[in-house]
């Protein structure tokens, strides 16, 4: 342990000019031989940082060890080729103190053995840089397995984070994949094909037996090709044209994104976010573009493994960005071991960006099925943005001067570090590539994420006073954005999204120039607590000219939407220079001094992006509407429903047949005689054969789909476009089958199984009916007795009988009529509600319910918007 | 900004030779290459049988008849195609209306040389120099010309005055000022852009110089300004600077000149004294290697004077330039030859610019019809349907079921007359809301129904149920009034009633499979023979309610997209109006 820290010193000075870790520089040979050790301790950083972050790692420091080995190895192979005369030896040996510093009990030994043999065989092509490059990888990479094992998932590490260690490094890393999920499985494999596709190419005579392996170990040869390819380049050209080394960094990258994957595999949500990912993530890498691809997804994966689950790096955008982190090919800064010289801590974004951040992911998380990747793509890029630079120090603020070209970025660049580091000139444009300069050390994995080369890595001139102002800060200089090379363009932008601060250079010739403004200020109007924009070249101006041009500067900007921040008030800090006669640059240096020393710039500006992120994606979260589906809509769709079985009529029918026959019951015999006879006479129409089989599709279909959709129609009134689409389908999705079930729930309904109830007076006036029929009939017999002359004339009594007889008959009808409005019309009131109560009981479980886990599901979603934008949700409602 | 540059793209396709005739320049002019400039232009002269320009009143009228097709294309689609159409269009017209139309009826009317460039560039500087006195006002604030200054002799004015040229711009004259005075701000600035007309001694005649716009500021209205002023010049200056010389914006602008083979002239502007050589090496290297190595560069140096607005360059920092100028605008043959050129590249970009337009407005009148086609399939989809589910009897179910089951004992033959057409037009409306919703659905994925008041109608369904159900309550009372003839030919004693024969006609007809009780009821009734004829009627006339109801949704569907009034016409015309142009030629 000592003995590595003792070395870190050197690693540390990585990114000064000298210590050019790529080595093509005289200084190469005497430190590279200890980098990549140095490296390895500097690479426990990182996994402790994401223990820390995910708060539920204890003690597994040694997995932490091992994850920075596994940089390590791949640091060490990014290196390997410099040193090209190192003793195959070093490979074991670097391995065994790394292990037992993992303090993993058995599994040094296997690991050092395990690592031997890769050595040889990975060796033999290879003269020189190959074995120790082999060495590295396999005595090292195991341990990324065991760490990720581990690191996410404490359960299962145990048993198999010492058996991968054991085992090849790279199969190990299958194995965690396999273990992990599926998809994610695939995942690992199918890179690791690819990489394994590209090895014999591209390493040359890369012996069979390694390749072997390598079948069942996916990943493996990728790696051990990476490495290869590395020390190839070394030794097709000792001092490496830029090109070949950038590849080869882009190699090593993308073998930590592959490796990173399978960390972040650990996550649960990967499952499904892996599938389509192997072939879309697999493919750019190859291409030298590919770098962003590498980048992006190791950020991503990081992201996701603390996230415990956002599988943010399937999409296409993340894939592109891969590269970065790889670019920051080294292990982060090696703050937690106790060093020499204090090592920068890494990032801490303060509890609401945190928490903003936390909000973002599980926003994105949440929305990503229902979402297009390509919405999604910034905030996934934001996240994977953030989660890379927190890996990174904290003590430094990465401040990039941009501009037009001859506005005079490098000038200012210049003036600021003292020294002529970068070119300036009348041609036009100068400067092709972006350079860095570095006020302190431990800057060099912030400027590797930058991907410029170390080549490019200067020191500003060594002076104590300037030192002490500027400690922390990182000064990029970057081409222009304005001249026909395109591809300056596009460095600039691929910059500008990772650095912490931007300076703006303008001149008085350009300062309101379109494309500054239109392409970059408005946009990044969100960004300008961490923008300065400097008016450059006012030597030009003659005396009170300056003032205006600033003034009409200051003004565009307001125009822009950029703060400014005057006053004390936070925003963009605009002053007027001349780098050329040094006039203003001591005030641009003593402000800069201060930003650097607040060390908040790197938190605003991913607060700022999340806030354009936000912005971005309010059109798919927030209409500004009122959303749900009111009581109202409800009461609604369920009379609809109703309608479409016929509730209404049913009850009206029901009614009127119940009435009908209680008047038939108590009518005088009479009428129900004529009535009969009617009967007979008449032709039936629709009751006449009650063949009614035809009760398929006794509900109205058109009622209930007109119903389905207007509920839906409401319901999705007032949300974004991809939430209404959801609750529409969700309404569809629901309404299949709601007609047959309709019908089904109807005709149990309709079909009472006994007979209609009947009123407690009924038999009394069926008795009353019958003693009037009585009456008349013994009053009309006793008549015609008198008549005939068997019984004594008395007209009296006989024609009372028959008269009451004949009056109350239809009196007692008319009464029990009466009487039989209230039973008949509670009977069909029955009939109507249990069809009502069925068809609306029906609507909801297959409709209503649907749709408001929907809504809620928006809501919640929402919810979690307004905690992305940080504002107090309500507001944002 | 994209805007400008499809504009500009047109702008610089003039074909313009240049046969510079370099003076023995002082010693900060370098004046390039002028052999090579010199043995150009004998070439071009050698091609130039196409310089003669005769003006014959056909051609006029072809072009004038060219002209107003240009002017009816609309493009109302928001196609991807469409701005730059639109674009297209609107410079196309501008040159027409502003250069090729009055230069080829007024050959003799003096040269235009319009300096445009980028912001900051000197152009009002050069201006002024050139003329030797402050016609445009100079600054140090970005953008500093807002409003295009034209300088010409005094004798020359009525030909600007006049809406000869630029008709869109408002002229603004103001009498000659004493060289001391200040510029007043121009403070009127009005809506409506002007043009300020000075007069200078100083300038030649035949010649006039017109300081344009920056083309690359923050003022977005410049930008279109600047372009339409360029399609007013016969010369175009290009002033660029040494701190812009690379830039996108001017060499964009240079590079899409020399895909027109349009020349123009070059002026490398505030080039620090020490560098000038270094500078216009560099630049001269670009221009060459960009193909453009035969245009003209003048190189003027940042000389304290021009610092910032201050005052005018010396005579001798611009001498080349005016030189070339003055040739231009004195030697006949050289000024015919100029302005012959600038005019003939004119009528040849039509050629090409032409057709683009055709296929703009047939790429309108396709999406025009794939919108117009979604509606009429989505209908037609439909109206099979409503058919369909009518034979099936879809209509009687649900309530109106429920009513017949109860008819006539416990129903009366309104009610179920009433639920019948109430079901109906439940029908029809769900047809017609299931037809937009496949509309939308189409249109969702077409740019060109993006268009405003195609997507965003009201919620008009309202007014739809509305409609429905007036026309199936008409049917209803026609259907009633049918069966009342039918039954007043029937004996008095056995007429029944008429609303409940219509009832059982609606039912038979509505009814499908289901109704065939009601066929049998109203045979008994009315007798087989009326029954039939009365089902027959029925059935037509419902059809052709039913028929009339869905095309007039799909009208009003169709209404919005037929106001936009895309034809195939305009495509046709277009290439027709061309190839009249060209057999005048």
């Amino acid at each position: 342990m000592t003995a590595v820290t003792a070395v870190t010193d050197h690693t540390d000075h990585a990114d000064r000019p000298g210590d050019d870790p790529h080595g093509d520089d005289p200084h190469g040979d005497e430190p590279r031989g200890e980098t990549p050790r140095g490296e390895a301790s500097r690479g426990q950083e990182r996994p402790r940082d994401e223990r820390s972050r995910d708060g539920r790692l204890g003690g597994d420091r040694p997995a932490g060890g091992h994850d920075g080995d596994a940089h390590d190895g791949e640091r060490r192979g990014t290196q390997g080729p410099g040193a090209a005369g190192r003793p195959a030896e070093a490979g074991p040996q670097e391995g065994r103190p790394r292990d037992e510093r993992s303090g993993d009990g058995g599994t040094p030994q296997g690991r050092a053995e395990d690592a031997r043999p890769a050595d040889a065989r990975s060796g033999e092509p290879r003269p020189s840089g190959a074995p120790s490059d082999g060495a590295r990888s396999g005595g090292t990479e195991p341990s990324p397995a065991r760490s990720e094992g581990r690191n996410p998932r404490e359960a299962r590490s145990e048993g198999r984070g010492t058996q991968e260690g054991r085992t090849e490094d790279t199969r190990a890393d299958a194995r965690t994949e396999t273990t992990s999920s599926g998809g994610v499985r695939t995942e690992g494999a199918s890179s690791g094909g690819v990489r394994s596709g590209d090895a014999p190419s591209e390493g040359g005579g890369r012996p069979g037996g390694n390749r072997a392996g390598d079948e069942r170990s996916a990943g493996r040869p990728g790696r051990n090709r990476a490495g290869d390819e590395r020390s190839a380049g070394a030794a097709r050209d000792d001092a490496p044209s830029e090109d070949t080394r950038r590849k080869s960094i882009g190699l090593s990258k993308e073998r930590r994104a592959v490796r990173k994957e399978a960390a972040a595999a650990e996550g649960r949500f990967r499952r499904g976010a892996g599938a389509g990912k192997p072939s879309a993530a697999g493919l750019p890498e190859r291409a030298p573009a590919g770098e962003g691809d590498g980048h992006a997804r190791v950020n991503a994966d990081d992201g996701s493994a603390r996230a415990d689950g956002d599988a943010v790096w399937d999409d296409g955008l993340i894939a592109r960005r891969v590269t970065e982190p790889a670019t920051g090919g080294e292990p982060p800064a090696p703050d937690t071991r106790p060093a020499v010289q204090a090592p920068p801590a890494p990032l801490a974004y303060d509890a609401p960006l945190r928490a903003r951040l936390d909000a973002l992911r599980e926003l994105v998380g949440i929305s990503r099925a229902r979402l297009d990747s390509g919405t999604l793509a910034e905030a996934g890029r934001v996240l994977d943005e953030a989660a890379a630079r927190r890996k990174l120090s904290g003590q430094h603020t990465v401040v990039a001067i941009a501009g037009a070209t001859g506005s005079g970025k490098s000038q200012l660049f210049n003036a600021l570090a003292g020294v002529a580091i970068s070119e300036t000139g009348v041609r036009r444009p100068t400067t092709a590539a972006p350079i860095a300069c570095s006020w302190s050390d431990g800057a060099a994995t912030l400027i590797d994420r930058l991907g410029i080369p170390g080549r490019l890595r200067r020191r500003p001139l060594q002076s104590p006073e300037a030192e002490a102002q500027l400690r922390g800060l990182v000064l990029v200089d970057l081409p222009d954005h304005d001249s026909a090379a395109v591809q300056h363009r596009e460095q600039v932008d691929r910059v500008l999204k990772l650095v912490d601060a931007v300076i703006w250079v303008v001149d008085p010739e350009k300062y309101a120039d379109a494309v500054i403004h239109e392409r970059y200020l408005r946009p990044m109007a969100g960004h300008a607590e961490v923008m300065f924009v400097v008016l450059n070249q006012v030597d030009r101006l003659p005396g009170e000219a300056a003032h205006q041009v600033l003034d009409d500067l200051r003004r565009l900007l307001d125009e822009d939407g950029i703060a400014l921040g005057e006053h004390g008030e936070p925003g963009a800090t605009v002053l007027a220079l001349s780098a050329l006669t040094g006039d203003g640059v001591g005030e641009l240096r003593e402000v800069l001094g201060q930003f650097v020393t607040r060390r908040n710039a790197p938190g605003r500006r991913i607060s700022a992006d999340v806030d354009a992120t936000a912005t971005q994606l309010r059109p798919a979260y927030v209409t500004g509407r009122r959303v749900g589906l009111s009581e109202e809509a409800r009461d609604e769709f369920s009379d609809r429903l109703a309608d479409a079985v016929g509730a209404v009529a049913a009850g009206e029918a029901a009614e009127r047949a119940w009435r009908r026959n209680a008047n038939r019951a108590c009518g005088t015999p009479w009428l129900r005689l004529w009535r009969w006879t009617q009967e007979r006479r008449d032709p039936q129409t629709g009751r006449l054969p009650v063949r009614d089989p035809a009760d398929e599709e006794a509900t109205a279909r058109q009622r209930v789909e007109q119903a389905v959709r207007v509920v839906s129609d409401r319901a999705a009134y007032g949300l974004p476009a991809p939430w209404s689409l959801a609750v529409r389908e969700a309404a569809v999705r629901g309404a299949q089958g709601l007609p047959e079930a309709l019908d089904e729930m109807a005709a149990r309904a309709t079909t009472p199984a006994r007979r209609p109830p009947r009123p407690g007076w009924w038999p009394i006036a069926v008795l009353a009916q019958a003693s009037m029929t009585i009456l008349q009939i013994v009053g009309g017999l006793w008549l015609v007795a008198q008549i005939v002359g068997v019984m004594s004339p008395n007209l009296g009594v006989p024609v009372l009988l028959m008269v009451a007889g004949i009056v109350g008959g239809p009196l007692v009808e008319w009464g029990s009529r009466m009487a039989a409005r209230g039973p008949a019309r509670r009977y069909g009131q029955e009939a109507e509600r249990r069809l009502r109560e069925a068809a609306t009981g029906c609507g909801r479980a297959r409709v209503l319910d649907p749709l408001a886990a929907e809504l809620l599901r928006y809501r919640e979603v929402r919810e979690e918007y307004g905690r992305v934008t940080g504002a107090a949700p309500a507001s944002v409602g | 900004m994209h805007r400008f540059w499809r504009l500009a793209h047109r702008v610089l396709c003039t074909r313009y030779a240049c046969a510079p005739v370099i003076p023995s320049a002082p010693c900060v002019l370098s004046a390039r290459r002028h052999t090579h400039m010199l043995q150009n232009a004998a070439k071009i002269g050698h091609s130039s049988h196409v310089v003669t320009l005769d003006v014959r009143p056909q051609l006029l009228d072809a072009l004038s008849a060219l002209r107003d097709r240009v002017a009816a294309a609309r493009f109302p689609l928001p196609l991807a195609g469409a701005p730059r159409a639109r674009a297209n269009r609107d410079e196309l017209l501008a040159q027409l209306d502003d250069y090729l139309v009055p230069r080829l009826r007024q050959p003799e009317a003096p040269l235009l040389a319009v300096i445009g460039g980028s912001t900051g560039a000197g152009k009002s500087t050069l201006v002024n120099s050139l003329v030797g006195r402050r016609v445009s006002e100079a600054g140090v604030l970005r953008p500093t010309t807002r409003t295009p200054v034209l300088v010409c002799h005094p004798e020359d004015h009525h030909w600007f005055s006049g809406m000869r040229v630029l008709p869109q711009l408002t002229r603004v004259w103001r009498p000659h000022q004493e060289p001391g005075d200040d510029l007043p701000g121009l403070s009127g600035q009005s809506m409506e852009p002007v043009l300020r007309i000075e007069t200078a001694d100083t300038l030649p005649r035949n010649l006039a110089l017109l300081d344009a716009p920056d083309i690359d500021s923050l003022v977005a209205d410049n930008r279109v300004l600047a372009a339409e002023l360029i399609c007013a010049a016969d010369i175009w200056v290009m002033v660029t600077t040494a701190a812009r010389y690379a830039d996108a914006v001017p060499w964009h602008m240079l590079r899409t000149a020399k895909e027109n083979k349009a020349t123009l002239v070059t002026v490398l502007d505030r080039v620090p004294h020490q560098v000038v050589t270094e500078v216009s090496r560099q630049y001269g290297a670009l221009l060459t290697k960009a193909g453009l190595g035969e245009v003209p560069l003048f190189t003027v140096p940042e000389l304290p004077e021009s610092a910032w607005g201050g005052g005018l360059l010396p005579a001798t920092a611009v001498a080349p330039l005016r030189t070339w100028l003055l040739h231009r605008a004195q030697e006949p043959g050289a000024r015919h030859e100029a302005m012959a050129r600038t005019a003939q590249g004119v009528l040849d970009s039509l050629m090409r610019r032409m057709p683009e337009l055709a296929g703009a407005a047939a790429a309108q009148y396709a999406a025009a019809l794939r919108l117009t086609s979604a509606v009429e399939s989505a209908y037609d989809i439909e109206h099979a349907r409503v058919k369909g589910r009518l034979q099936a009897g879809a209509v009687l179910s649900g309530g109106a079921l429920k009513r017949w089951r109860a008819f006539p004992l416990d129903c009366t033959a309104g009610e179920l007359l009433d639920s019948l057409v109430e079901s109906l037009s439940e029908l029809l409306l769900c047809s017609v809301t299931a037809a937009d919703e496949r509309v939308d659905e189409v249109w969702r994925r077409e740019p060109a129904a993006e268009a405003p008041g195609l997507m965003d109608r009201d919620p008009t369904l309202e007014s739809a149920e509305h409609r429905i159900g007036m026309a199936v309550r008409r049917w209803r009372r026609v259907m009633e009034e049918y069966a009342e003839e039918e039954v007043r030919g029937l004996e008095k004693s056995v007429a029944p009633d008429t609303e409940m024969v219509a009832a059982l006609v609606a039912t038979a007809l509505l009814g499908g499979r289901r109704a065939r009780n009601a066929g049998e009821g109203l045979a008994e009734r009315i007798g087989a023979h009326s029954a039939l004829r009365l089902r027959d009627r029925g059935g037509r006339l419902l059809t052709d309610y039913l028929d009339r109801t869905l095309n007039n949704e799909r009208e009003r569907r169709l209404a919005p997209l037929d106001a936009l009034d895309v034809h195939a016409e305009p495509q046709a015309e277009l290439i027709a109006a061309l190839s009249v142009l060209q057999k005048e030629r």
